[in-house]
């Protein structure tokens, strides 16, 4: 790939929120990682995207991160926001491929905020492909 | 014709960067300025390096060879009170000590204890930092009274040009305008921010956070509406001029950026006179560069504007005006497609209903 593709892709990522939002949002990085725990995804860093914004777009959010999880080749098992502690400010979108030891950290959490740092917008429970929380 | 000045231009701190400063711009240089350690006081910045007192007095030596001066930061907000215990008081006192026998010209600082101490005890000439907000002829007294050798203003009255000469005529020390900090117009952060930076990037026990709430809200706040840019009190360089009857004296923000980019600045307040995307000066929006296009030429003749300006925007518009024309959004960033489109033509226009 890679290059051209993720810089397409996270100029893309940008010009789909901007048109959602109908105003300027910044992607100011997008990573790829792979952690020694053996969870892997994608990071996209973004500015200018509040907790309310995905809330109300939630819907047409989702359909395009599956889409962009797609594009790289990603499960797109586990989504989620990455916010400022305590406030509604998001610091990032995740597409993270969780492996077996951290997992259960999110499969046995209830409810869309986990921790105070985390909106999860999909998490398919293993042997449950498919079902959303 | 340009101003007869004295630049004070931001160095990150390493010899070889100080090297790069002089070669490439030393003439137009009056003095450098770089932070500290910060395991004795902190600075008002996050540090890209934290030399250690020999190089200092390395960096010191070899500046003055080449006819620049050389200031240290030390413009922490806040130090925690420490500075008041005898332990905290002794170790901050034999650390400017240190820095004094380096040869250093002038050190910043922000706390008026700081201040009437280095006056006291030391041959270096103690500066007002603009984080202790001098923005009225009675602080600016104050500060003279208790030694200031010179006070960075405030920027908030950078456009305030009334309040700009009343401090002048209040004191005989130095003035100092920071040109290009770029830090929102009556910043509600401002205190708050530069506390956390000041024990982020200071003494131990150093608090271990991830996201810098402050930073991330404010560049949010002008992803919104740039005209938060518009109206943010930095000097364009075609403008210095007109506050020759204020001060010669200024100081470039962007210790924590690259040296080209250092130079690029110190080009264009030389100059005073620059081509381009006024993001590329500005210091603190850093991150907004890759968002904006605004050309510094679109700017012309808006200062005669805010000289007389109230600043109630709520009756006025001329900066909301500015703003819709002059400010271009980069689409298609780091692809073959890449282009601007002004900002005003995005905003309020939705192609997905919720």
């Amino acid at each position: 790939m890679i290059t051209k593709e993720i810089l397409q892709i996270r100029s893309d990522i940008e010009n789909n929120l901007r048109k959602m939002l109908a105003r300027a949002v910044m992607v100011t990085e997008l990573d790829v990682f792979a952690l020694p725990c053996g969870c892997s995804g994608i990071t996209v860093n973004v500015r200018g995207l509040e907790l309310d914004d995905i809330e109300v777009f939630e819907k047409q959010m989702l359909s395009f991160f599956e889409e962009v999880a797609s594009r790289l080749e990603i499960p797109p098992s586990f989504i989620f926001a990455r916010l400022i502690p305590g406030s509604s400010v998001v610091a990032a979108i995740n597409w993270r491929v969780l492996c077996d030891r951290c997992y259960p950290e999110f499969a046995t959490a209830s409810g869309k905020m986990p921790r105070p740092d985390i909106y999860i917008m999909h998490f398919e429970r293993r042997g449950q492909k498919g079902k959303k929380r | 014709m340009t101003m007869k000045k004295r630049l004070y231009v931001p160095h990150p701190g390493h010899f070889d960067g100080l090297k790069e400063l002089v070669s490439e711009a030393g003439k137009d240089i009056y003095s450098i300025f770089m932070a500290g350690s910060p395991d004795y006081v902190g600075t008002g910045r996050s540090n890209l390096s934290s030399p250690q007192i020999e190089d200092i007095r390395e960096q010191t030596e070899y500046a003055h060879k080449n006819g620049v001066k050389v200031e240290i930061v030390l413009n922490s907000s806040c130090l925690g009170g420490r500075q008041l215990t005898p332990e905290g008081f002794n170790l901050i006192h034999w650390y400017l000590g240190q820095l004094d026998s380096c040869g250093i010209d002038t050190i910043v600082v922000a706390d008026p204890y700081l201040v009437e101490i280095i006056a006291r005890d030391f041959e270096m000439l103690p500066v007002v930092s603009v984080l202790s907000f001098v923005d009225s002829p009675e602080k600016a007294r104050f500060y003279e009274d208790l030694g200031a050798h010179s006070i960075v203003v405030d920027p908030d009255v950078h456009r305030h040009f009334d309040v700009l000469h009343a401090i002048r005529d209040a004191v005989d020390c130095e003035i100092k305008l920071l040109v290009n900090e770029g830090c929102l117009y009556q910043c509600p952060f401002r205190y708050a921010h530069f506390n956390f930076f000041s024990h982020a990037f200071g003494p131990q026990p150093r608090p271990n956070v991830l996201d810098d709430y402050y930073y991330d809200r404010c560049i949010m706040l002008r992803i919104k509406d740039p005209k938060l840019i518009t109206i943010s009190p930095w000097i364009r360089p075609e403008d210095l001029k007109e506050y020759a009857d204020i001060t010669n004296v200024f100081k470039i923000g962007g210790r924590t950026h690259y040296v080209n980019w250092i130079l690029n600045c110190v080009s264009a307040y030389t100059d005073e006179s620059y081509e381009g995307n006024l993001m590329d000066l500005l210091d603190c929006p850093k991150a907004l560069k890759d968002l904006y296009y605004i050309s510094n030429r679109d700017f012309d003749g808006a200062l005669d504007h805010w000289k007389n300006c109230p600043t109630i925007c709520a009756n006025c518009g001329f900066c909301r005006e500015l703003t819709d024309r002059a400010v271009k959004v980069y689409a298609g960033g780091g692809t073959e497609n890449e282009e601007t489109v002004l900002w005003s033509e995005m905003a309020g226009i939705t192609e997905v209903s919720a």
